[in-house]
């Protein structure tokens, strides 16, 4: 509960920081609320509370996402350098403090007990991204990136409210407990049939939050247009949150009706991965490229909602983590490469400004490496286990024909993972050093060595998940 | 129970210091802080020894990976014979970081050195604190990582990248034998934690002992360079002669003995495979000595001997003589780290000269030296009562009861022991000076850092025996004592020798009269091992080693190359590409076409998204539409 | 249950009625002159004719913002306002008054703490369009023009 007030407060606070304080000092400040906020989040470690008019359940599960979501927050504003060097039109506090706004969202869809803070959770998540995508205010295909994904945005979270006012009318409830014990206490025979349809649309709206195929059509756009920093916002923080709504709604609740639902998650979770895979292969930006990973990693992460064992959580858990450091590494490296190459190359984020940059920047190019590795799986890294358990899952499902698809396309991935890897090392570019920040640095070590840490020894955080 | 925790934690903290801030910090610094480590832990590993109270300690560190079924904690056992190890190895280990701290002062990657240093004593400590095999092999692979950087280290002349890589891949074939041996156990057991695959054992449960312990051998062949993984040994003497003395002589090639008697339980099971053991110490034994004999590189023929040695120790294990072998560690570790240091020393005296027949007539220039190395030289020679009397009687006392042949042979290998050690003392301390006159006039006795080590370790050479002196010497055979809990009944009972015997005198002859013949040879008639040029006959055949290396370059090296030709050429080429490359290209031809979806029309991607949601929703609620 | 509409059909009636009558009154009171201008419809100000794509002046646009945040707190403190005045719940509890009141507190100081920040960074000024002023130098005097006007 506390993480949550903490936050708000914070947020406002940094808005009014903002008249008196410089940019470095408004990040220096960011980050301590954040690590405030991680605090009083772990304070509430084996406590399991209900709060806000029973709205809301604080327990171990809730804990660990909040936490994680708080860390991708941590990593970006670690890795957001200010926002720029130009302070008047870059509003540095306000996008401080809309990021600590949006977290504030993110922790309230990990944590819902009931429909309505659910979509209260989201629409605060989303409309803070939506403006953070917008942000770039001078860049056409930022101001693009929003309207898309605005647009795109509210029809899917109509769908969601649309889902939750026909499960409100089948169970005659908003709160989770009672939707159990409604349905609990009703023969499945006479459940009204658009229950079924309230179930699906609410996966619906959620689905389109993670970039489930087919209603990943925003992501590659979306994550191209907005300013990378946000991009690395939006592909962890939202992701999560995203994953332990979906894992609450679908699992959680209506466990139950799996065979009303797994069918069509099923074809989303092998469409999400071929379409993902498929056609990250051919992209020529990098950054474009991450977004398709995105996608397809999103439906490794299905594939475990599919299989709903009692790991399901952990892994979503673990999965989360690995992912969150690893992308946040790539977006990082992209985006102060790109930065650099701004007016040397017409494509700052393609792969081919990548080149050479091994030769004078080794620790970045070190990172990056790592990075990819652990997104492409290989093991040794973070991502290893994370679909390693995942995979497990689904053998315990007997689930053998997605395991089949599913290790396809990460041979595929590999693919055009190694790409990054190749132009960062073996290909020939001129690339000066590149200065960063200190926090830069040391926000870049950490996820590097915690993806490494988590490679060579899961149970670290496997025993705690 | 924390200082066991630290015992492993210290040196990998002097690594991460020394490693990570080389080259920024000065030599004396780097040197002192890769020196501590070992030097503390050698202090926790005497306290722990002191207060250790016989019963088994196990510390349990963390659980590893958990999947499915499959559990592999990570935890220290600490009993008698881990604690003696853990003794040798921070303790020599201490010494020879002294050693180090002069021997490599003007080494430019001096850092660098200690970094790696501390790192292996880390691994080392792994190897034998572990409480299960895969800890175990965790240690056996990172030493041999450091053992590969470290004959390396000079890794400007390409020999010497070279041998490092053949220690590697030696070391490689042999790995792969105790890995197999290790999913056996898992296989078999459901865990390689030591206790319960012991208990398991003398259970009577499992099949397959027999083979699981020729795996497991396999891999001690290939770290304790066995017939016939052994040549890497003498090649990896291009790293620093420390490197030498703490990995090559005294800590990690005795791992693969450390491992059999650690497995005893499983080895005595498979008697077979015990015999196969001891017949290959016994051949390893021969061939080593065989081969010193007319070696004229120092540091070669105590590498030789260290083959030869570490195949006593196999024999020993062979005949089931846990404590004999492992009193033969022991004092193996203190006379041959002690032969290493002091050719370093005449080694560093000499300007890098390192071929005996350009020295000579160093004893009074390197006076500490030179008794410190006599006193080596008379202990591995098996005199008594020096260190490597005991433990070699000991060894040769059990072959005796076990196998005469076996026991004759040794002789015979102990007897070239004692000839080629006391030909490399006479021809390099005694006669006259052969080397430049630069040399001549660099000449100078070590500093007190080196000649300290050497000093302390020809004490533990010279009385090392009476760790587990004989009881019908008066002996109270502390040793056997020692270990009796860990090793099977009746492994460790005390044999009557009789003074008069032949068991008792033909190892004492063996030991005198090649040394007299090697002193009468080179010293009186002040002989000098001849030119390359000039070796002919059998002399040649040794001298090149029987060529092994080229037998073996012949036999494994060529048909491989041949055979990887022909598969790159025919499969990898015509029908594995083929594969590959139309693979991808559907895939990059699918992800054009695929990437077309992407056209930017939010209309098309709205309209996409609501056909989708027809479609599930249509799905979902067939039933009642239909 | 469905007396209780007869409330909303009274508001129905008694607002259709009273539109009537003034529009009504007023028709017999008022002067009756009416030209182009008058008879257009109001928007803000723009022409009302012509095509619908005509950008607005997003000014507008902030002052609609701030206007729908603070009629959105308004319609939430009629309720609140019933909550609060409610009898039973009071007596139910002690700090049930004090705990409603500081809960709207917040959630007006909120508020008006954005509203702060949108003053203080200077969003509430009508930004005035600059003109330059022309150069171009008129053969005609500016003093023959306000003869004309």
């Amino acid at each position: 509960m506390t993480p949550v007030i903490a936050l708000s407060l914070f947020g406002i606070i940094n808005l009014f920081l903002g008249f008196t304080f410089k940019r470095q000092s408004l990040q220096v400040v960011t980050l301590l609320f954040i690590i405030c906020s991680m605090a009083l989040t772990a304070m509430d470690w084996n406590h399991e509370y209900l709060w806000f008019g029973d709205m809301m359940k604080t327990n171990n599960l809730s804990i660990n996402f909040s936490l994680i979501i708080q860390l991708a927050g941590l990593l970006v504003v670690a890795f957001s350098n200010g926002f720029g060097k130009d302070e008047v039109y870059t509003q540095p506090a306000e996008y401080y403090a809309i990021l600590l706004f949006s977290l504030v969202g993110a922790l309230l869809m990990v944590s819902f007990q009931n429909l309505i803070m659910l979509f209260v959770g989201l629409e605060i998540l989303s409309v803070a991204m939506y403006v953070l995508t917008g942000s770039d205010k001078r860049n056409l295909r930022s101001n693009e990136a929003a309207l898309k994904y605005f647009l795109m945005g509210s029809f899917a979270t109509g769908f969601l409210l649309f889902g939750i006012a026909l499960v409100y009318g089948s169970t005659r409830s908003l709160y989770i407990s009672g939707i159990l014990y409604n349905l609990s206490h009703t023969a499945p025979e006479s459940l009204p049939s658009f229950l079924y349809a309230g179930i699906i649309l609410m996966g619906i709206g959620l689905l389109f939050k993670i970039s489930a195929a087919p209603f990943h059509f925003w992501t590659p756009d979306v994550y191209e247009g907005a300013p990378t920093i946000f991009t690395m916002f939006m592909s962890t923080v939202v992701k999560t949150a995203g994953f332990a709504a979906i894992y609450h709604i679908l699992d959680v609740t209506f466990g139950g009706f799996q065979k009303n639902w797994i069918i069509t998650v099923y074809f989303i979770t092998i469409i999400t991965l071929i379409l993902g895979n498929i056609s990250a292969a051919y992209q020529q930006s990098a950054k474009r490229m991450l977004a398709f990973s995105s996608i397809s990693h999103a439906g490794y992460m299905l594939l475990t909602v599919c299989a709903n064992q009692p790991s399901t959580s952990s892994n979503i858990l673990y999965y989360s983590l690995a992912y969150t450091l690893a992308t946040a590494v790539s977006f990082a490296v992209l985006m102060v490469v790109a930065e650099y190459q701004t007016g040397r190359t017409e494509k700052p984020e393609n792969f081919d400004a990548l080149n050479g940059l091994a030769k004078n920047n080794p620790s970045l190019a070190f990172a990056f490496t790592v990075a990819l590795l652990s997104l492409a799986g290989i093991p040794l890294t973070a991502g290893f286990w994370g679909k390693f358990f995942v995979f497990t899952d689904m053998f315990n499902k007997n689930l053998t024909y997605p395991i089949i698809i599913a290790v396809l396309m990460s041979a595929v991935g590999i693919y055009y993972y190694f790409k990054g890897i190749i132009s960062v090392y073996f290909n020939s570019g001129e690339i000066e050093k590149i200065e960063t920040s200190f926090l830069f640095k040391i926000a870049l070590w950490s996820a590097c060595i915690g993806t490494l840490v988590l490679g060579i020894y899961p149970t670290l955080l496997k025993s705690i998940f | 129970m924390s200082s066991i925790l630290f015992i492993p934690l210290l040196p990998l903290i002097g690594f991460l210091i020394n490693g990570l801030s080389f080259p920024k910090l000065s030599n004396p610094v780097a040197g002192i802080i890769g020196t501590i480590p070992p030097l503390a832990a050698f202090a926790l590993s005497l306290q722990l020894f002191l207060q250790f109270d016989g019963n088994t300690q196990i510390v349990p560190l963390l659980d590893w990976i958990s999947v499915g079924e499959l559990s592999i904690p990570i935890a220290f056992q600490i009993d008698q014979l881990s604690l003696l190890m853990l003794l040798i190895i921070t303790g020599v280990g201490t010494l020879i970081h002294v050693y180090s701290s002069a021997y490599m002062s003007h080494d430019e990657g001096f850092g660098k050195f200690f970094a790696f240093l501390n790192l292996f004593v880390f691994f080392m400590l792994l190897l034998v604190m572990g409480s299960g095999f895969v800890t175990l092999f965790i240690g056996w692979e990172g030493v041999g990582l450091c053992s590969y950087l470290l004959i390396g280290f000079w890794n400007k002349k390409n020999s010497y990248g070279d041998a490092a890589r053949k220690a590697f891949i030696m070391n490689r074939i042999g790995d792969l034998g105790f890995l197999i041996g290790i999913f056996l156990l898992f296989q078999e057991f459901g865990t390689a934690t030591y206790q319960e695959v012991f208990e398991a054992i003398k259970a009577g449960n499992g099949s397959n002992l027999g083979l699981i312990a020729f795996c497991l051998f396999i891999g001690a062949m290939g770290k304790s360079a066995q017939i016939p993984l052994f040549t890497w040994l003498p090649d990896a003497m291009a790293g620093p002669t420390p490197v030498s003395a703490l990995i090559h002589a005294a800590t990690m090639v005795t791992a693969g003995i450390y491992m059999v008697i650690r497995a005893n339980v499983l080895f005595e099971m498979s008697p077979e495979v015990l015999h196969f053991v001891g017949w290959i110490g016994l051949a390893t034994a021969l061939l080593g000595a065989a081969i010193g004999l007319f070696q004229n590189d120092i540091k070669k023929v105590l590498a030789y001997s260290t083959v030869s040695q570490l195949g006593y120790m196999f024999m020993g294990l062979g005949a089931s003589a846990y404590t004999a072998s492992f009193f033969h560690v022991m004092t193996h570790a203190f006379f041959k780290a002690l032969l290493f240091l002091g050719a370093g020393s005449v080694i560093h005296a000499m300007s890098d000269e390192q071929d005996i027949r350009k020295m000579g007539g160093l004893k009074s220039q390197l006076p500490i030296t030179y008794i410190t190395f006599l006193l080596g030289t008379i202990a591995i020679a098996g005199i008594p009562p020096f260190a490597g009397f005991f433990s070699k009687d000991e060894i040769l006392a059990h072959l005796y009861h076990h196998d005469i042949v076996m026991w004759a042979l040794a002789i015979v290998g102990s007897a070239l022991t004692s000839f080629y050690m006391f030909r490399v003392f006479i021809v390099t301390f005694h006669g006259d000076f052969r080397g430049t006159q630069h040399q001549a006039d660099h000449l100078h006795e070590s500093p007190i850092a080196m000649t300290l080590p050497l000093i302390v370790l020809a004490v533990l050479s010279v009385i090392g025996g009476i760790i587990n002196l004989p009881a019908f010497v008066g002996g109270n055979e502390f040793l056997a004592h020692w270990l009796n809990p860990i090793l099977p009944e009746g492994s460790h009972e005390a044999l009557e020798v009789h003074f008069a015997s032949l068991e008792f005198l033909a190892p004492l002859a063996a030991a005198f009269i090649p040394a007299i013949f090697a002193i009468q040879l080179y010293g009186s008639k002040k002989a000098v091992p001849a030119a390359d040029a000039e070796i002919s006959g059998i002399q040649k055949i040794i001298y090149d080693k029987f060529y092994i290396d080229e037998a073996y370059n012949f036999l494994f090296v060529k048909p491989i190359q041949f055979l990887s030709q022909f598969f790159y050429s025919f499969i990898d080429f015509l029908i594995i590409d083929l594969l590959v490359e139309s693979t991808g290209k559907f895939v990059k031809s699918s992800s054009n076409e695929l990437r077309k979806l992407q056209s930017g029309n939010i209309g098309f991607y709205i309209f996409m998204m609501v056909a989708a949601i027809a479609i599930i929703l249509a799905w979902t609620l067939k039933s009642w539409i239909f | 249950m469905i007396e209780s509409f007869g409330y909303v059909l009274a508001f129905l009636v008694a607002g259709t009625g009273f539109m009537a009558l003034v529009l009504t009154l007023a028709r017999f009171i008022r002067p009756n002159r009416p030209n182009d201008e008058k008879l257009s419809t109001y928007e803000s100000g723009e022409a009302p004719v012509g095509n619908a794509n005509v950008r607005f002046n997003p000014r507008f646009y902030l002052y609609a913002l701030l206007f729908v945040l603070f009629e959105i707190e308004l319609i939430l403190l009629f309720p609140w306002a019933v909550v609060f005045g409610d009898k039973q719940l009071a007596a139910a509890s002690e700090n049930w008054k004090h705990f409603a009141l500081f809960e709207m507190l917040i959630f007006i100081g909120i508020l008006g703490l954005g509203l702060a920040y949108a003053w203080v960074k200077g969003y509430l000024e009508w930004e005035k369009p600059n003109i330059q002023a022309e150069d171009f130098k008129s053969p005609v005097p500016p003093k023959a023009y306000e003869k004309f006007n």
